[in-house]
């Protein structure tokens, strides 16, 4: 199923708003991202084409932006801050306690696919540190390993839901 | 607009408004140094190598006024109060800049440390070293020593392939982004970009195959650093041990200026040289990694003549002796039984010598330079009478210049052509497309008209009939003759049929006719269809050329994009038919019916896909004698009774005729693999050889049977004396150099290193007809000609160009992978109607046969429309002309 045929109304919505297709760029990869799990070759290919773009204009796009995933990420990425005033509220006991709960370490994806770990610099919210987001959404003050339990489960939830999960952030609620 | 006056480094410097400082600095010999900037290229500032110190006028903040000194002169700022890069930085008024400071010299070091920090300093095995901006402006700029650690240095695999040619070599890259912009402006093939961020940010190319694009190998001239080099230099040789000679491209008719880079006389790299008229300082893939074939071990080496049945290894005195004593013995027959085809890309000398060999010493006027297939173009007369006027040059043009490219694939018939019109387009002319089928160049043109197959003299008519009318309130160009006659008989044309045919409507005609009409400067560009197609094409547009004053004057006529590389010296010199002489594609007839008994074949395969010429060529060799004189052997070749060696463009010298009519001199650039001659001094030893009496009816003239020639410019003079066209080209007029893209003091340390400066000559534009003031203008109306599909043969074919074509040219060529393999292209349409998918292979029938091929898709394509392109085994014998009917059914 080509993404034409599985979110054609949304892309042509998209695409609507600008008077040329190519500014659509952005939107349609978080489309493709969401509908794939990732940009792979293939995606930005077809990305591409629906933007009547340049196939390595496309590339260089995904290869900038950090949140536009080329390799395989979970269900949810979560995106921890380990810049300065979060390292000061206990960033790198959150990174360890996520660690050795999930059982990867930072950069890697959980074997059921459920999850990947990264380590981010400053989210701009500082006032909820340690904080991290998942698929873009903020979670602040994790400083027990209890409160990450508890987001861990409630993700696990929405995940087996499939209640707003969408790695490009568009279900982020901000 | 005045100029702008400031000082550059103590100089007082004027120069036109919008102008930047590096440009500024360069008129007064003061070099700021540049890795990014590039003068083909906008500038943008990346690379921050040439900050300077720009100081402007003070402001006062309070009262918005400028604040005076003491001494009465305004008092001076430093701008931004900070260093100015100075290829982003337009000159104003008052401004005072200076490129030597020791702040500025603090950055310029601070730069190239950083540069350096990254770059793997693998100099003695990059090719780029020794003309290697990065290494030049190092030691004249750079620090001597670095602060950073050497094991710090950010390393990447080395070479990865961008495609079959290109390699990249990403740790030496500085991301100064000249390949991608180059490809993005100039080229029109945006397939570069880059990829991540900060440390690990490079190059990338995603398109299929990789650096899809014909003119990939500019960008391993202007990469200032090692980071792109070519596959058919690299690792080849160091640059200062190439010996350089000044070359022509004989790939097309663009004559693209070549520098030939051997060593121990033999062949390392070919570069582009200057030549603003030509090819600015641009090469297309093919005209660089197209001239290995001159090194292949599968040369003929040798003259062959046939004995018992074999050809076999003989001397050259026995070969030309063979040559004279058969075709005399045949000539003496009469007129025609001897007949000549030489190829269109020879030199003037050599098609010159040709000409007289048949005419003179074989009495014959059966002459050709075309390969004698029913697909021949026809000879363009327009060209000589209304081509570009002298002095013309595409770079001058922008603003107020119209191109109407009508009947022509300009990216696959002669490239570089790409570069320059979309190069008129980006300086603000404007490029209209008129084409069958969609073309590279139309996705760029300022319009892109898709005309019915067949409809193109139906289509010049229409312009021609809007032009006239349009011309009528200001006047026909004075010299015009025969007027009324065309307008009377186009007055009988109805502009709605026409339109209707070609399936346009007015609107879009009307569009590229005013923009022609408005121009200042008007150029009409046609290519093979056109060509193939004939007067009712050719005719017509230089009709309205003629009629409105648009040639005859620089920068205004026509363009044909010729089969050859000097199809303007064959036609013009002669090697055309004469009066009762037969054309190439008669020959084979002839043949048949005995009138024609021996043929001299140089440079040309007619028996390469052409059922009738092998018959007829066997017949001559059977019955009368057939000597081919040939790099390699062919089709032709296996069927002769002697053949000769000839030598490559590389090994002999000579002049050739470009499109635009510029006479350009090539040089011998290495020696033959064997003991050869050139072509001119073949003919000249078979005239010496022939025993043919004049016969008393024709007086030939002294200076036409003196074959006294002792080196090539012996020829070249002679051309020049006997045809007026010729008139003071010289091998001394030829070799004025004026180079004018923007420089820097000191070449080799700026911009490239490797486009070579021209200082052996840019060449003579030879006059047309119009541009005599006196000479009368005959414009003839040629009616339409009109392919219509009908009955079992309901579809339309058409043989277009590809420049990847498979030919000699490709031999050994790095460009191996990128040729176009024999197939046909149908519509989507079609492809449904017959139930045929991409790769099927189908068969195609013409009245005169049928093949099999595979079959590709192409949704542009108009349903009835097919496409052969015209590459090697193909089978375009299949073709009656520029348009053929034909039945398209899967192949069982």
């Amino acid at each position: 199923m080509s993404l034409r045929q599985t979110h054609g109304a949304e892309i042509d919505a998209i695409l609507a708003l600008y008077p040329h297709k190519r500014s659509a760029i952005l939107a349609v990869l978080y489309i493709a991202q969401d509908a794939y799990g990732q940009l792979s070759d293939a995606a930005i290919r077809e990305v591409a084409e629906i933007l009547d773009a340049t196939v390595t204009d496309v590339f260089e796009v995904v290869g900038f932006y950090t949140l536009l995933y080329d390799d395989k990420v979970g269900k949810v990425v979560l995106q921890v801050c380990d810049d300065v005033p979060c390292a000061f509220c206990g960033a790198e006991e959150l990174v360890g306690t996520l660690e050795s709960k999930l059982g990867i370490k930072s950069e890697e994806t959980t074997a059921d696919g459920l999850f990947t770990l990264q380590r981010v610099k400053c989210l701009a919210a500082c006032n909820r540190a340690p904080v991290l987001q998942a698929n873009l959404d903020y979670h602040g003050e994790l400083s027990t390993p209890e409160k990450v339990d508890e987001l861990l489960s409630q993700l696990r939830t929405r995940i087996a839901n499939n209640d707003n999960i969408s790695i490009s952030g568009r279900k982020a609620t901000l | 607009m005045p100029d702008v006056n400031l000082i550059i480094d103590g100089q007082a410097v004027s120069v036109p408004a919008g102008t930047n400082l590096v440009d500024a600095a360069r008129t007064v010999e003061v070099a700021i140094p540049v890795f990014c900037y590039h003068p083909k290229l906008k500038p943008v500032g990346m690379c921050r190598m040439c900050l300077v110190e720009v100081y402007t006028a003070r402001i006062d903040p309070a009262t918005r006024q400028v604040v005076m000194g003491p001494d009465g002169l305004p008092q001076l700022a430093l701008m931004m109060n900070k260093l100015q890069p100075a290829c982003v930085t337009p000159v104003s008024e008052g401004m005072v800049v200076k490129t030597t400071t020791e702040k500025v010299k603090f950055a310029q070091r601070g730069v190239l440390e950083f540069l350096l920090t990254s770059h793997p300093l693998d100099c003695p095995v990059c090719d780029k070293g020794g003309e290697c901006p990065l290494q030049n402006l190092t030691m004249q700029w750079g620090p001597e020593v670095s602060r950073f650690d050497y094991s710090d240095k950010v390393h990447f695999e080395k070479p990865i392939k961008l495609s079959d040619v290109i390699y990249l070599d990403r740790e030496r890259c500085i991301l100064c982004s000249r390949c991608v912009r180059f490809q993005d402006d100039i080229a029109g093939d945006e397939v570069l970009g880059f990829d991540n961020r900060g440390r690990s940010w490079e190059i990338i190319s995603k398109s299929e195959p990789g650096f899809d694009s014909k003119f990939s190998g500019n960008t391993t001239d202007i990469c200032p650093v090692g980071a792109l080099t070519n596959a058919d230099f690299r690792f080849r040789s160091r640059v200062w041990e190439v010996r350089s000679t000044p070359s022509i491209c004989t790939h097309c008719s663009v004559g693209c200026n070549l520098s030939l880079d051997a060593r121990h006389n033999s062949l390392m790299r070919v570069m582009p040289r200057e030549n603003d008229d030509v090819n600015e300082i641009w090469l297309c893939d093919k005209g660089r990694m197209g001239m290995r074939f001159v090194e292949s071990a599968t040369r003929v080496t040798t003259p062959l003549v046939r004995q018992h049945g074999k050809l076999v290894a003989a001397s050259w005195d026995e070969a030309l002796t063979r040559i004279a004593s058969n075709l005399s013995q045949i000539a003496a027959k009469g007129n025609g039984q001897v007949a000549g085809m030489m190829s269109d890309s020879a030199s003037n000398e050599d098609l010159y010598a040709f000409r007289k060999l048949i005419t003179d010493t074989f009495q014959s006027t059966s002459l050709d330079h075309r390969p004698g297939a029913v697909t021949d173009v026809a000879i363009d007369e327009a060209i000589i009478t209304a081509g570009v006027g002298m002095g013309t040059s595409l770079l001058s043009l922008g603003k107020g210049t119209a191109v109407v490219v009508l009947a022509a694939d300009v990216e696959e018939e002669a490239p570089l052509y790409v570069l320059r019109l979309r190069g008129i387009k980006n300086r603000g002319g404007v490029v209209h497309v008129v084409n069958s089928f969609a073309t590279k160049l139309g996705t760029s043109a300022s319009s892109d008209t898709r005309i019915k197959a067949g409809s193109e003299a139906a289509y010049a008519n229409a312009f021609l009939k809007l032009v006239l009318e349009a011309q009528v309130a200001s006047g026909f160009d004075r010299r015009v003759r025969n007027l009324d006659d065309v307008r009377n008989q186009l007055s009988k044309l109805l502009l709605d049929t026409l339109l209707e045919h070609a399936g346009v409507s007015r609107a879009q005609l009307q569009k590229v006719v005013d923009a022609y009409m408005a121009a200042s400067n008007a150029i009409i560009v046609y290519g093979r269809t056109a060509l193939q197609i004939g007067a009712s094409v050719t005719q017509t547009m230089a009709n309205a050329a003629m009629a409105t004053g648009k040639c005859g004057k620089a920068n205004n006529g026509l363009i044909a994009l010729t089969t050859g590389a000097n199809t303007f010296g064959a036609v013009s010199l002669g090697v055309r038919p004469g009066k009762d002489g037969a054309a190439a594609n008669e020959f084979w007839a002839r043949a048949e019916a005995g009138t024609l008994r021996g043929l001299l074949v140089v440079g040309l395969n007619p028996a390469a896909n052409n059922p009738a010429a092998v018959e007829g060529l066997q017949t001559i060799a059977k019955h009368g004698f057939l000597a081919v004189q040939t790099m390699f052997m062919n089709e032709t070749a296996e069927l002769a009774d002697v053949v000769l060696p000839q030598m490559a463009i590389a090994e002999t010298d000579g002049t050739i005729t470009n499109a635009e009519r510029r006479v350009q001199r090539f040089r011998i650039a290495m020696a033959a693999p064997a003991a050869m001659h050139p072509t001119w001094q073949v003919c000249a030893q078979i005239a010496e050889r022939a025993t043919v009496a004049t016969p008393a009816s024709k007086n030939a003239t002294a200076v036409l049977s003196n074959w006294n020639y002792a080196v090539t410019s012996d020829v070249t003079d002679e051309v020049a004396q006997n045809n007026p066209r010729y008139a003071g080209v010289t091998y001394t007029s030829l070799d004025l150099s004026i180079n004018s893209w923007g420089r820097q003091a000191n070449e080799s340390v700026y911009y490239d290193g490797t486009s070579y400066t021209n200082t052996e000559g840019n060449g003579v534009q030879l006059k047309t007809v119009a541009d005599d003031a006196g000479a009368a203008l005959t414009v003839v109306y040629s009616p339409p000609v009109e392919f219509e599909p009908k009955g079992e043969f309901g579809l339309l074919m058409q043989t277009p160009v590809r420049a990847y074509n498979g030919g000699t040219w490709s031999i050994d060529s790095k460009l191996g992978s990128r040729q176009v393999a024999a197939h046909v292209l149908i519509s989507s349409a079609d492809a449904s109607r017959w139930n045929i998918s991409a790769g099927d292979a189908i068969t195609v029938a013409s009245p005169i046969g049928s093949s099999t091929l595979p079959a590709q898709i192409d949704k542009n394509i108009a349903a009835g429309h097919v496409l052969m392109p015209d590459v090697a085994g193909a089978p375009v014998h299949l073709a009656l002309g520029a348009y053929t009917r034909v039945a398209i059914r899967r192949a069982e």
